[in-house]
């Protein structure tokens, strides 16, 4: 073989490694995600995590002084509500990640104004908002798959009991059959 | 024939060297970096959707689930003040002052990106949890069996940092290579 068809073979090579290191590295985050979502439980319903601590191993670089409650989602079944409390006088945040781990959304104690959070999810292409969500946030997910993580703060450890008890009242589920929206 | 089997062996040797570097520089990487400031790196894009497709990938592999910029600037290192590698084995002085953020905190992870495991189930010191001296600063020790008030043990474990500012000051998002971050010596290595 010539020395100009090894140095095609070699730049051919070359071209197939970067297109699948492209490929893998758009494709890795989807996958992430998607095993995240599935370990995480049921979709459409609310999951309370455990206080994180060396054997949580479901999601990497987990904050121990937090405590985590997911509400992953797939609004192929209808267009999710999500209700939650705020626990009083600590860090508290409700964000929206989507199956390429955007995070699309986020609001916390502070900017929430003193109000409980309700917040409707729509799901892409969805321009038919129902009529029953006045004074709700309306959010448009960029994917059908998703996820809803609450964080809230142990900023105390006597207020712990408290705070875990409030965070438990939050919520998530489908609203209504994504059948009736446009 | 022969054409076949060398196109072939292209699309072999190609696909592994591929994978190779998104396992070398995604995979077994670590938290993307972006801006230094000092041994802490940290990489405004991340949680953001306009960021490149090898922080996302790296943010999915080190740091899934992260918040954008707005909620939460991250930092991490895995180096110390001087450059070298953070080694499981030494102990280490880590020295600052409170953080521009409503609330901060340091947490120490092994390589596999989770809480490494020790008798005291301390793994992170923050603004409400970290004890001040007089002068207000802090000093914490972490070394594999430490001890003590602003204790991090890192049970020998190779490990590394992650910086939590959660809803940063903001000149820490104008300007995340100068805020004053907590330093990082190496006191003793065995």
């Amino acid at each position: 073989m010539s020395a100009r068809e090894w140095i095609g073979w070699i730049v051919a090579t070359l071209a197939v490694a970067t297109a699948v290191h492209i490929a893998s590295m758009w494709y890795l985050p989807r996958a992430v995600m998607h095993v995240a979502i599935s370990r995480m439980g049921a979709v459409n319903a609310i999951h309370h995590g455990k206080r994180v601590d060396a054997t949580s191993r479901g999601v990497v670089r987990p904050s121990p002084d937090l405590l985590y409650s997911t509400c992953p989602f797939d609004l192929s079944k209808g267009v999710l509500e999500v209700k939650a409390p705020v626990p009083p006088d600590t860090y508290w945040s409700a964000s929206a990640f989507d199956a390429n781990t955007n995070n699309f959304f986020a609001i916390n104690d502070r900017n929430i104004g003193g109000q409980p959070l309700e917040l409707i999810v729509l799901p892409p292409g969805h321009t038919q908002e129902p009529d029953h969500i006045a004074g709700q946030l309306v959010i448009h997910s960029p994917s059908v798959r998703g996820l809803i993580l609450f964080r809230t703060l142990i900023s105390d450890e006597k207020q712990f009991a408290r705070v875990d008890a409030v965070r438990r009242q939050a919520n998530c589920g489908v609203l209504q059959p994504s059948s009736s929206g446009g | 024939m022969r054409l076949a089997l060398k196109i072939l062996v292209v699309l072999v040797i190609g696909t592994v060297l591929g994978l190779a570097a998104t396992w070398l520089f995604v995979i077994r990487g670590a938290m993307p970096g972006g801006v230094s400031d000092g041994p802490w790196k940290t990489n405004l894009l991340i949680g953001n959707s306009g960021g490149d497709m090898m922080t996302r990938a790296a943010v999915a592999m080190h740091g899934l689930l992260a918040l954008n910029r707005s909620e939460t600037v991250y930092y991490s290192t895995y180096t110390d003040n001087s450059g070298a590698n953070l080694d499981g084995a030494c102990t280490y002085r880590l020295s600052g002052r409170d953080l521009p953020a409503r609330w901060w905190s340091i947490t120490v992870y092994g390589a596999d990106d989770f809480l490494i495991a020790n008798p005291q189930n301390r793994y992170s010191i923050s603004r409400t949890s970290v004890t001040r001296d007089a002068s207000g600063g802090f000093v914490a020790t972490i070394a594999p069996k430490a001890s003590g008030p602003n204790a991090l043990p890192t049970n020998g474990e190779t490990f590394n940092l992650t910086l939590r500012l959660y809803n940063p000051a903001a000149g820490v998002v104008a300007d995340p290579a100068h805020v004053a971050l907590p330093s990082i010596k190496r006191v003793s290595c065995p």
